[in-house]
């Protein structure tokens, strides 16, 4: 019997009286990828703003369980808190300046990722940031230079580098090719897979792109009004969706 | 064995004034070890739904598919997702295709995913590729510009590229010349050799006959 990786139990998120997530509950295993989908408003990003520790809930339970050791995420002093997010969670945004500082070099927003879980000496940071750098494609020529010089889609490897060097157990990615040219987000897209499968990675995703979620995810929650609405294998939800809403969503999509 | 038990399946369109297609009811047959059965029918009356139930990408509404003593019916995504990976290879009707994801690659991923070593992998691709007919020159190439034959032979490597004591057919032989069609045949030949159940729609009497396949009927099936 394999335990889930993460366990969330009716969680719920209000802003004043406006519904953020209501009682979402979903249990994620390790390897695993689940999308998100849902329009504007429909409570993606808060929900997974809740489940990496960027936002606080108002109820429910978040149940991490790594190397068989539970974290009861929403229980835990806020230093063992921030301490689990570093060293155990990552977050991919959707605008890599977000996620990256753009007056350190490349090669030192990696540094500082890996000097933030315990890295000192200097030798490993760079040989390890060098070796990432060339994992996410970009010339290893441009570990020294400022992001501000590189191109959107640069950026956002790099920041897809800076997240995964440090081998979190889940990573979080918020329509992580939303900003990106169509052709540059092929690009991505088909990093994330490679990393995705080669490293076994644990994903959750948000993306309205349905393509997107059928290319990566292994299982989808579809989101309206704050509330999962459907949810099951991606290629099942997709093909067969049951709720009105999903076979709205699904039927209009464009055809090339 | 795959057995279909007393399966209904219907499909509810909300978005079209809410009209309700019923594609089965009662539907019940069976696929043994070794045998190679074909779905027959017209189009539209549900040859790819049953593939599709099979598979757990189609929603079972009603009845049970039993598979190594599981029922598909009441599994939950993940274990459908290693029952795939253990068991269930899928050759679907049209190849998805990924950009910039090699020939050679798509063949491999299925091996690599269940943790055999690159080297491996590599190996028994290759061989495949070649079996197939696939130019040398191609193996390195985004299967996205190939013909729709070769695009259909690179589907069917990924689907048969595994020892998976289950197979589901969507049309392996369709858009193949006739030399292609016959190294098909002879693949699924030698899956049936080894035991494998499978289970397919074949456009062609010529593919059914060289098969020697039970056919089943479901113009017959599933007139209630």
């Amino acid at each position: 019997m394999i335990i889930p990786l993460l366990k969330v139990t009716n969680l719920s998120k209000s802003y004043d009286n406006i519904v953020g997530c209501k009682n979402i509950s979903m249990s994620l295993y390790p390897g695993e990828v689940l999308g998100i989908v849902g329009e504007s408003g429909s409570g993606k990003t808060t929900l997974i703003n809740c489940l990496s520790g960027n936002l606080e809930p108002d109820r429910g339970k978040i149940i991490f369980n790594i190397n068989n050791k539970e974290t009861d995420f929403l229980n835990i002093s806020e230093s063992e808190k921030r301490k689990f997010i570093r060293t155990d969670l990552a977050f991919v945004h959707q605008n890599p300046r977000d996620g990256l500082r753009l007056n350190v070099s490349a090669g030192g927003n990696i540094g500082e990722k890996l000097m933030s879980v315990g890295y000192r000496h200097y030798g490993n940071i760079r040989s390890l940031a060098t070796k990432w750098v060339n994992k996410v494609e970009i010339d290893k020529s441009r570990i020294d230079d400022l992001p501000i010089t590189f191109s959107g889609g640069m950026l956002q490897r790099l920041q897809i580098a800076k997240n995964l060097i440090t081998s979190p157990n889940v990573i979080f990615m918020d329509e992580p090719t939303g900003g990106l040219d169509v052709s540059v987000q092929a690009r991505v897209l088909d990093l994330i897979r490679s990393l995705v499968n080669e490293l076994n990675l644990t994903v959750i995703i948000v993306s309205h792109d349905l393509a997107v979620i059928r290319l990566l995810a292994d299982k989808m929650i579809v989101m309206k009004n704050g509330t999962v609405i459907e949810s099951g294998l991606s290629d099942q939800v997709l093909e067969d969706p049951q709720q009105e809403y999903t076979q709205l969503l699904v039927s209009s999509v464009l055809q090339v | 064995m795959i057995e279909v038990k007393k399966v209904n399946k219907s499909f509810t369109l909300f978005n079209q004034n809410n009209a309700k297609i019923t594609v089965f009811k009662n539907l019940n047959f069976e696929v043994n070890p070794g045998e190679i059965v074909a779905l027959k029918g017209p189009s539209g009356i549900g040859k790819s739904s049953i593939l599709k139930m099979i598979y757990g990408s189609y929603i079972i509404d009603k009845g049970a598919i039993i598979i190594n003593n599981k029922n598909i019916a009441t599994l939950s995504a993940q274990e459908i997702l290693k029952l795939r990976k253990t068991s269930i290879g899928y050759v679907s009707q049209f190849l998805k295709v990924i950009p910039r994801i090699s020939a050679l690659d798509v063949i491999m991923e299925p091996l690599l995913n269940s943790g055999d070593n690159k080297n491996n992998a590599y190996k028994k691709s290759i061989k495949l590729l070649k079996e197939l007919n696939i130019e040398k020159n191609l193996w390195h190439l985004s299967p996205l510009t190939f013909s729709g034959g070769e695009q259909q032979r690179i589907n069917i490597a990924r689907g048969f590229i595994k020892d998976l004591p289950y197979l589901l057919l969507d049309e392996p032989t369709a858009s193949l010349d006739s030399r292609n069609r016959d190294i098909i045949i002879n693949l699924i030949k030698a899956k049936s050799n080894r035991g494998v159940s499978i289970i397919g729609i074949f456009h062609d009497e010529y593919s059914r006959k060289k098969l020697n396949v039970r056919e089943i009927d479901l113009n017959i099936e599933t007139k209630h």
